[in-house]
Formats: C-alpha cells, sequence, structure tokens
C-alpha cells in the first residue's frame, strides 16, 4: 500500500537547519498494523504528517497505491486524502464548537455525502464506540477517552483504507488507553491499515511491526509474532 | 506605581504592532472626521456672535398676508427704525441697511462691477461692532455721499488704508468722501459687505411709505429689556402709523383688511438666529439652514461611536488572546483594580496617540475640507482655546469608555477557568462584539442610503424638464447699464449668425429679478379673489428664446397693439383663478396711490397660458406668475446655435462695445447660473459621500481586525477541518459565514430607518424622486461586498495555511 524510498524533509529556521527525515526508506502493506517509535524530535509526526499528504517531502518518493504522489500540489493530495486516510491524535482535535455528532460527521460533509446517508453512518459508528448517547454533548463534556473515542469515530466513519494516529494514548490513563487500543486493533482486523507513532512499549505490542526512528533514519524493525 | 502602568502599557501596544496600528489609525480617522465636523458646525454657529451686543440685536421681519397669498419678509417698512427709537425707551438704537446691489466702482480709469454695497443708517456702527480702523465711527455716516471701506477694499482701490478724506466714483459720476475705514467683516456675518454708504445719500430712505416693506431693519436693545414686550406692542404701532395709509389707499381701516383674511404683522428675530433658521424674503444674503448643523453633528457622532466601536471589538477580541496572561497574573496575586487600571492605561495611550494623529491631520488637511465646504475656517491662537479641552475630554472620556468593557470583562475572568481554556470559545460567544458589528454596518449602510437617496435627487434635478431650456443660453447681466441702447444692442445680436433668438428682460427663471403684484378677479379689487403672483415684464421673443410652451391662445406679438395690455399666465395662475376658459377674460390691478374719481385699475386680458416652469429652486411649488409685454432691459438672454461659444462671444462682445465702450460686459451661462443654484445640495452630497467613505472604511478597518482575530482563534479549527478533507473554499465560507449574518442583519435594521429619514429629507422638496427598491439593493451589496472582500482578505490567508503549523501550535 505505502512505499516510501530515500525521503527527506528539511525544516529551515533562520540560520539553523534541522534535518526531521534523512533518506528514510520504509514499505507497509495493505492489512498492516505498524507501530513507529523513537525519542521525542526524531521525526516520528513529521514522518506521519508526509504519510497522510498532510506535508509533501523535500526529496525522495512516496508511492501510494501504487501512485507515486510525492510531486502532488496540495488540491490533489486533499482529494487523496479525505477519501483514504483517517487521522488520530493525541491531543483528539475535536472542534469544542461542534457537538460529538456534527464532529463525527464533518468528514462526510467533506466528501459530499448525502445527509440521511450521514445520518445512518454516524449513528453506524458511534454506536460501534459506544458514545452513541453522548451524540449531542461537546467535547468539553467528556472524559478524554471519550474524546478519543470520538476521535476515532471521526477517523473511520469515511471507512478509510488507512488510519494515521498519533500518540492516540498519549492523554488517556491505563484503562482507556487500553480501550483505544482495543478499538484500533478490532478495526485492523475487519481491514483497515494502521500506522501508529507511540512512546509506549505496551501499546507497540498491539501492532504487528515496529519501526523504531533515530534522527530521522530507521535503525530498527521487529516484527512482532 | 502610574510609570510601571505606562511601561506595561508600552509594551503591550508595541507587541501587536498589527493590531495596534489597526486601532490607532481607525480611531485617528474617526477622530479627524468629527474634528471636521466640530469645526464646521462650530463656524455655523459662532455666526454673527462677532457682535458684542448679540443677543440685544434683533431684525423686524414682516408677514403679509393677502387673501390666500403669504410672504415672509426679512425686511420692513423705511420710517419703521427711526419710528422705532423715537417711540420706545427700551429700544437702544435702530438700524435699516438696504442692499444697494451691483454698482460700478473706478479705480483709477476702470469700471470695476462691486456686489458688495449697501446703505446705511450711521447708527450702523453703535449697533454692530464693525470696528473702525480711521474715521469716527459716531459721524461717518451722517452726511450725504459719505461711504466706510473695509480696510481689503481701501487696500484694493488705494493701496493704503490711509484713505480718509479720499473719493470714491460710483456708476462714473457719483462722488463719494471716504470717512472710515473698518477691519473686514468677519465670514461668521449674515451680511459682508466692502462698502457702506451713507443712507442720507438714498433720498428713497426718507420716505414716509408704511404700506412697502424693502429694508432690512435692526434694533438694539437696551439691557434687560423684553423682545416680548416689545413685539406685542407692534399692532398698535403700525395702527397708529399706517392707519391712515391704508384708509387712503386700500380704502379700508386695518380692522377690515384684517377681517377680509389679510394681515400684515411685524415681529422679532433675534440676530443669532438669521444664519440659521432665516430664509426669508429680502435676505440680505443666502443663510444656511439648520438642519445641516443637525444632520452633520449626527454623523459625526455615528462616525465616532463606529470608532468606538472598532476599538472596543478589537481591544475585547484581543482580550482572549490575552486571557492566559490575566490568569496567570492572577494566580500571582494581582487585585482586579490592578488589572483594570492596566487595561485602561492602555486604553488611554492608545486614544493619546490616535488623537494626536487626528489633530495632526485635521491640521494639514484643513484647506481640502475648506475647499469642499465652502468655508473658510482657520485654526488660530482662538480655536486652541476651546480646542486644547476637548483633545483632553476626548483622550480620557473615548480612552476609557474603550478601555472600559476589556478592562472590567478581561479582569472578571476567574483564574482557573482561564487555565483550563474555558474561554477558549470566547470568540462565538461575544454577543456584544456581534451586536456592535451590526450597528457600525448599521450607520455605514445607513450613510450609504442617504448618499445614493441624496444622489438621485441632484440628478433628478438636473434632468427634470423644467418648463424651460436652459442649455445654450447666454444671459448678459448688465444690459441695464446700456439704458436706451439696450433694444439697438438686443437687436444687432439677432443678426449674428450663431444667435437662435435673444430676449431683453431681467427677469429670468434662473436669477435675476423677481417682482410681486397683486391682481384681482374683480374690478372692484375684493380681496377675496386676489392672486398675488410673480409678474414679470417680458417682449414677444421671451417665449420662444428659452423655449417655454404656450398651451393656450398665443405669445406676445410685435403687431398687435392691445397686447400692451395682454397678460400670459402660467397654468398655476390660471388654475389659481379659477377660469374655465381663461383666454380673453380680464384681470385686474390696482393703480394705488390717489383716488380722485378717475378709475383706479389697470385691466390686462388673458391672451395666452405658458406651461408651468420652475422659477423658484426646486424646493418650492411652481407657484402663480404672470407675464406682461413691456420693454425691462435688465439683461438680455441670447439662445446660441452653434458650438463655437468663443467666436460668438468675441462677436457679442464686439457688439456691446460699439454701444458701451466703457463698461465691461457682465454674462453668465443660464445652465450654470441653474448650478449655482443647488451649490449647498451638491455640497451636502460631497460631504455627505466623504464621511459615507469614511465610516465604511473605519467600520471595515474594525471588521478587517476581527476577521483577523477569529482566524487566529479558529486555527486549530481550521486546522483539523483541513485535515478531515475542507478544501479553502469551505474554510473561507465558513469564517465569511458568521459575519456576512451580521452584516446582513445591519441591513434589515437600517434600511427601514434610512428610508424614513431620507424621506423626510425628501418632503423639503416639493419635486422629488421616489426612493426606489434598487436603492437598498445596492447599498446592501455594497456593504456585503466590502465586508467580503475585508474579511477573505483574512480568511484566505487562514485557509492557505498549512494545517500542520497550526496544530502544531496547539
Ligand atoms: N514546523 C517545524 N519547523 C521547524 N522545525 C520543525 C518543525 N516541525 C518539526 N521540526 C523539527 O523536526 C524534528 C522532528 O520533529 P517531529 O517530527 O515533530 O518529532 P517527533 O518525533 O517528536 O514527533 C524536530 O527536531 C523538530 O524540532
Ligand atoms: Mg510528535
Amino acid at each position: 500500500m505505502i512505499k516510501i524510498t530515500n525521503l527527506e524533509k528539511f525544516y529551515r529556521t533562520e540560520e539553523v537547519e534541522t534535518i526531521a527525515l534523512n533518506k528514510l526508506s520504509m514499505e507497509v502493506n495493505t492489512g498492516e498494523f505498524v507501530a513507529i517509535m523513537g525519542p521525542s524530535g526524531c521525526g516520528k509526526s513529521t514522518l506521519l504528517n508526509i504519510l497522510g499528504m498532510l506535508d509533501d517531502p523535500d526529496e525522495g518518493s512516496y508511492v501510494f497505491n501504487g501512485v507515486e504522489i510525492a510531486h502532488f500540489n496540495e488540491r490533489k493530495r486533499a482529494d487523496l486524502r479525505k477519501h483514504n486516510i483517517g487521522f488520530v491524535f493525541q491531543s483528539f482535535n475535536l472542534i469544542d464548537e461542534l457537538t460529538v455528532f456534527e464532529n463525527v460527521e464533518l468528514p462526510l460533509i467533506y466528501t459530499g455525502v448525502s445527509s440521511s446517508e450521514r445520518v445512518k453512518r454516524v449513528e453506524e459508528v458511534l454506536d460501534k464506540m459506544q458514545i452513541m448517547h453522548r451524540r449531542n454533548h461537546y467535547p468539553q463534556q467528556l472524559s478524554g477517552g471519550q474524546q478519543q473515542r470520538v476521535a476515532i469515530a471521526r477517523a473511520v466513519v469515511n471507512k478509510p483504507k488507512l488510519i494515521l494516529a498519533d500518540e492516540p494514548t498519549g492523554n488517556l490513563d491505563s484503562s482507556n488507553g487500553n480501550d483505544v487500543m482495543e478499538l484500533l486493533t478490532d478495526l485492523n482486523e475487519q481491514g483497515t491499515t494502521i500506522i501508529m507513532v507511540t512512546h509506549s512499549e505496551h501499546d507497540a505490542r498491539y501492532s504487528h511491526r515496529i519501526i523504531r526512528l533515530l534522527d530521522g533514519q530507521t535503525v530498527m524493525e521487529n516484527i512482532m509474532v | 506605581m502610574f510609570k510601571n502602568y505606562l511601561k506595561t502599557a508600552f509594551r503591550s501596544i508595541s507587541k501587536n504592532k498589527s493590531f495596534t496600528l489597526i486601532n490607532i489609525l481607525g480611531l485617528a480617522l474617526g477622530l479627524t472626521t468629527c474634528l471636521f465636523i466640530v469645526f464646521y458646525v462650530v463656524d455655523e454657529l459662532s455666526y454673527d456672535r462677532y457682535n458684542i451686543n448679540a443677543n440685544r440685536i434683533f431684525r423686524v421681519n414682516e408677514d403679509l398676508k393677502l387673501g390666500d397669498n403669504s410672504v415672509q419678509y426679512a425686511v420692513a417698512m423705511p420710517p419703521l427704525a427711526k419710528t422705532l427709537k423715537a417711540e420706545y425707551p427700551y429700544v437702544e438704537d435702530a438700524v435699516r441697511i438696504k442692499n444697494a446691489g451691483a454698482t460700478h466702482v473706478k479705480k483709477n480709469n476702470v469700471n470695476i462691477i462691486e456686489n458688495r454695497l449697501a446703505f446705511a443708517d450711521a447708527s450702523l456702527f453703535n449697533v454692530f461692532t464693525l470696528p473702525m480702523i480711521s474715521g469716527d465711527p459716531k459721524t461717518a455716516l451722517n452726511e450725504p455721499n459719505s461711504v466706510v471701506v473695509t480696510e481689503s477694499t481701501a487696500k484694493k482701490y488705494f493701496n493704503t488704508i490711509n484713505v480718509l478724506g479720499k473719493v470714491i466714483v460710483f456708476n462714473d459720476h457719483e462722488n463719494f468722501k471716504v470717512t472710515g475705514v473698518i477691519k473686514d467683516i468677519p465670514n461668521q456675518s449674515h451680511f459682508n459687505f466692502d462698502f457702506f454708504l451713507s443712507m442720507e445719500s438714498f433720498p428713497d430712505s426718507r420716505s414716509n411709505e408704511w404700506l412697502r416693506s424693502d429694508y432690512n431693519t435692526y434694533v438694539l436693545l437696551r439691557n434687560k429689556a423684553d423682545s416680548k414686550k416689545l413685539e406685542a406692542s407692534f399692532p398698535n404701532l403700525l395702527e397708529k402709523f399706517s392707519g391712515d395709509q391704508m384708509k387712503s389707499e386700500l380704502k379700508m381701516s386695518i380692522k377690515e383688511f384684517e377681517k377680509s383674511g389679510s394681515y400684515f404683522r411685524l415681529n422679532l428675530m433675534p440676530l443669532t438666529d438669521i444664519h440659521l433658521k432665516s430664509t426669508l424674503t429680502g435676505e440680505l444674503g443666502a443663510n444656511s439652514s439648520v438642519q445641516y448643523v443637525y444632520i452633520f453633528s449626527a454623523i459625526a457622532l455615528f462616525i465616532l461611536l463606529i470608532a468606538c466601536v472598532n476599538f472596543m471589538n478589537l481591544s475585547t477580541a484581543r482580550s482572549s488572546n490575552r486571557a492566559r496572561e490575566v490568569g496567570v497574573r492572577k494566580v500571582l496575586g494581582s487585585p482586579r483594580k490592578y488589572l483594570i487600571a492596566q487595561f485602561l492605561c492602555e486604553s488611554i495611550l492608545l486614544t493619546f496617540f490616535a488623537t494626536l494623529i487626528a489633530l495632526l491631520a485635521a491640521i494639514i488637511l484643513l484647506p481640502l475640507f475648506n475647499q469642499v465646504s465652502g468655508k473658510e475656517i482657520a485654526i488660530t491662537a482662538q480655536s486652541l482655546i476651546w480646542l486644547t479641552p476637548l483633545a483632553l475630554a476626548i483622550i480620557l472620556i473615548i480612552g476609557s469608555l474603550a478601555g472600559s468593557y476589556p478592562a472590567f470583562f478581561l479582569s472578571a475572568f476567574q483564574p482557573i477557568d482561564v487555565l483550563k481554556g474555558k474561554l477558549a470559545t470566547g470568540f462565538k460567544g461575544g454577543m456584544l462584539r456581534n451586536f456592535l458589528v451590526v450597528f457600525q454596518f448599521a450607520i455605514s449602510i445607513f450613510l450609504i442610503i442617504g448618499t445614493l437617496v441624496i444622489y438621485n435627487q441632484l440628478n433628478y434635478i438636473q434632468t427634470k424638464n423644467l418648463g424651460y431650456d436652459r442649455n445654450q443660453v447666454l444671459v448678459v447681466k448688465n444690459a441695464f447699464e446700456l439704458k436706451d441702447e439696450a433694444s439697438v444692442f438686443k437687436q444687432s445680436l439677432t443678426q449674428l449668425p450663431g444667435v437662435v433668438n435673444a430676449t431683453m428682460t431681467g427677469f429670468l427663471p434662473t436669477s435675476g429679478w423677481r417682482n410681486t403684484r397683486i391682481y384681482f378677479k374683480d374690478a372692484n379689487l375684493s380681496q377675496k379673489e386676489s392672486m398675488f403672483p410673480q409678474s414679470w415684464e417680458v417682449d414677444a421673443d421671451y417665449i420662444p428664446t428659452l423655449n417655454m410652451k404656450i398651451v393656450a391662445g398665443r405669445n406676445f406679438s410685435k403687431d398687435i397693439s392691445s397686447d400692451t395690455s395682454g397678460i400670459i399666465l402660467n397654468q398655476a395662475a390660471a388654475k389659481f383663478f379659477g377660469f374655465k376658459d381663461p383666454i380673453n377674460k380680464t384681470i385686474y390691478q390696482s393703480k394705488g396711490g390717489d383716488s380722485k374719481g378717475e378709475r383706479n385699475v389697470n385691466d390686462y386680458h388673458i391672451i395666452g397660458i405658458v406651461q408651468d416652469f420652475n422659477f423658484n429652486s426646486l424646493h418650492e411649488k411652481i407657484e402663480p406668475m404672470v407675464m406682461t409685454y413691456g420693454h425691462n432691459s435688465g439683461a438680455v438672454s441670447i439662445r446660441v446655435g452653434t458650438s463655437k461659444i468663443p467666436a460668438l462671444l468675441a462677436q457679442i462682445k464686439a457688439k456691446w462695445k460699439a454701444v458701451s465702450p466703457n463698461v465691461e460686459m457682465d454674462y453668465s451661462f443660464m445652465d450654470q447660473d441653474f448650478d449655482a443654484s443647488y451649490r449647498s445640495e451638491q455640497m451636502i452630497g460631497t460631504i455627505f459621500i466623504i464621511f459615507t467613505a469614511l465610516a465604511i472604511i473605519i467600520a471595515c478597518l474594525g471588521l478587517f481586525g476581527l476577521a483577523a482575530f477569529a482566524a487566529e482563534q479558529r486555527t486549530k479549527e481550521i486546522g483539523i477541518r483541513k485535515i478531515l478533507g475542507a478544501n479553502i473554499g469551505a474554510i473561507i465560507g465558513m469564517l465569511s459565514k458568521d459575519f456576512i449574518k451580521l452584516v446582513l442583519i445591519a441591513i434589515v435594521i437600517s434600511s427601514p430607518l434610512a428610508w424614513y429619514l431620507m424621506h423626510l429629507w425628501l418632503q423639503d422638496f416639493a419635486y422629488r424622486i421616489n426612493i426606489s427598491w434598487w436603492v437598498f439593493a445596492v447599498a446592501g451589496l455594497a456593504a456585503t461586498t466590502v465586508a467580503v472582500l475585508t474579511i477573505s482578505f483574512q480568511s484566505v490567508k487562514a485557509a492557505l495555511a498549512n494545517p500542520v503549523k497550526s496544530l502544531r501550535s496547539e
């Protein structure tokens, strides 16, 4: 599904140039559950953003489903993104002004799904995440675990092929964290490819494979059994 | 402590440079506009107050009603002034001023036409404060053929102000001795003359007629004298002095006269009311209207409000960004008082800068303003006397008003909420802020509608069919100076190839002479069926030259000798008399004077009806008017049939020279005279458009700032939405929607209000447009467009930003 080769990303701030990704190559197959680990600042988020087509690489190749997209412009990337990729963030990134239902509904609006279909799909996914009873609440009124479940609901409502999760349990206690990991595992078992950044060895164990990064380079890959 | 506030304020201000700039500029713009309006209003209100005794001086006006006609005069009877002084001990003095009209004044050997001359009684300098530089104010105007001139006039004619005893020649043969030089009369005076000729030089001034009014008459009452008491005694005074003349001329007593529904009354108008409240017949100059003082004051207030609202809005919008700072300060133990003082200090400091900029801008732009408004305002040491406290008041009042909301709002935050981020939603909840935006735009839209209506009305005035054709008409205004040669001159013009037609009379629809006479429907001169129309002497070429239309009967003809007693009525006059078929009917006019048995009336038989044409401004309905056939050499009007005006003008001037080598021809074009009579409306239109533009700019500055804050506040949301697939259009739409909603609400609120007020304004015109729906559509569209453009500048920026970056900053 994903094949990146010699990917490079630099950040220039005034005189300092940071190499966030340094000739990074890797491959992720459809249906895999991959964990990315590494110390703070090693380029995990940068990688995830590029994989999620939120950002473009400076050098190298990125083939998604057989299409080279490294040179795609913002518009084409956005188009590809909204149909194929769901995001889950450490800080949930729910919109405070919208209710749970409206938050989950957003991706469907942007992909032009009809409103009756939207209601059906949102309710379906809220049911699955067991937050149906909270549909009219605002994010501020929910606990962290509930918020993250809403965020996952929002990520999967469009039935994406790939879910990118940046430290999804980082702001949660261990019990809530485990719930979230169970949810992701379920999704993976139903066929969704998952790439997750995490600091937790415990969470990483849910994955099939761990990619360890250091200073923007792969240092090691462990295959989980 | 204060120094500390100031230091922190300075830092906070310079930390947010663009915010500060928008805030200061918006306020400065508003203040500058206000200052100009204040200048204007102060100037308007200061008229005639240069007179030390201003509040003891009154003008005597006359109200006349004859049958269904009524006229209000700014003039009174020739003997009134001296009678008042003689009869009432509490009348300290009285003075008459009589406009002398256009006069030739000789400088070296050239005659210059001057318009600012007046005859005045010797008491002029007792009543009005016209400081004399040289000469004796007590005696200067005592003798016949004395003249007092202003300083600049002395310089103009003699290059010096030491002119006592010198001789000035008027109209080529009247020698006057200069007996005094006064300082130039201030602009803020309802009359403004360069020459005062002694009343004694004007024989008519000794007239004892009580049944005519043609002298502007002013009285100076003694200290504490009651003007109401004087006014109350006027009926008896008139009875005593005019009763006999009434009996001999009109064959009735004043009582009978009043019984027939007519009257003539005198009243007093305070000197200081004249400039703003008086538009009577026989004014000494064009006056202004208090209406404009009100309108402009209201606009000034509005603009100031818009600017203040901006100030508050931007400050509160920013407050949510500063909430964290306030929270931390509070956690660290800062008392609320300190925080309030801190915010107020910042706000006052900003206002101080804005006021400074506004003052500078006002001083720099003053000449421009004078040009537009037709005023001659100057900032002098004297204006500083009121300007300085005003500026201080502005700084303190506006500074603390505008600063108070953010100050109290912010300082009331509970630190725990702030730190928990509960105020992050502050932007959307800003009801007050929404209300203020609506308010600003409602005013802007109101001003746009006002401007559109004014311009439509002016355009209507320009294009309305007035019943005569003012284009391509050249008016030779001083034909009267040709005396008997005038006819020769007119005749010689008709032979020129570019001249279509020419007519000789001083009575013209755009300017010139006016004459009212009484006509009666029956030969017994019954008051009941009398009419008081304009009565103009014209020749047979008048109607064709001005392209007027005869709707019944015929024009005057040179070949029909009985036309000398023929008369042409306009439709209004025909309707007034109520003739079914007016042609060949007769109307009558009193000859006045003696009654030695002979028939005391002139008969006029109606030969034609001319279509109504506007001879007064469009403010007034077309009144009855009649034309009689006669010789009046006041002016010669020429219909021109060529585009080569300069060449033709040269030929006309040559013809003039042939009959009058010593006098310059004075001419103008009728369409320009027409435009000149709407100059005040034009000026109002221009001023309105400027204020509207300013109001919109200020409102948009505020909107710009608010949109920036909205976008900043919602960076995170925008980022999330973009990640979820929102395109740029959707983001811009989302950010603009809230503001557009507010603008739409503003349209709904201001449209009916604007309709009502502009409707009132239009009532002042007898001939006016209807306010059509598209005015509102255009105003709404304009405001929305400007708002969208302003907002989208910010929204596009926000929408284009990389979502990863906006989420990182969280
Ligand atoms: N927008 C940016 N500007 C400058 N430097 C950045 C930016 N984003 C990331 N970096 C730098 O790139 C490196 C990798 O960052 P990131 O991918 O966020 O690390 P992490 O592995 O902690 O997620 C870090 O050194 C970080 O400082
Ligand atoms: Mg990271």
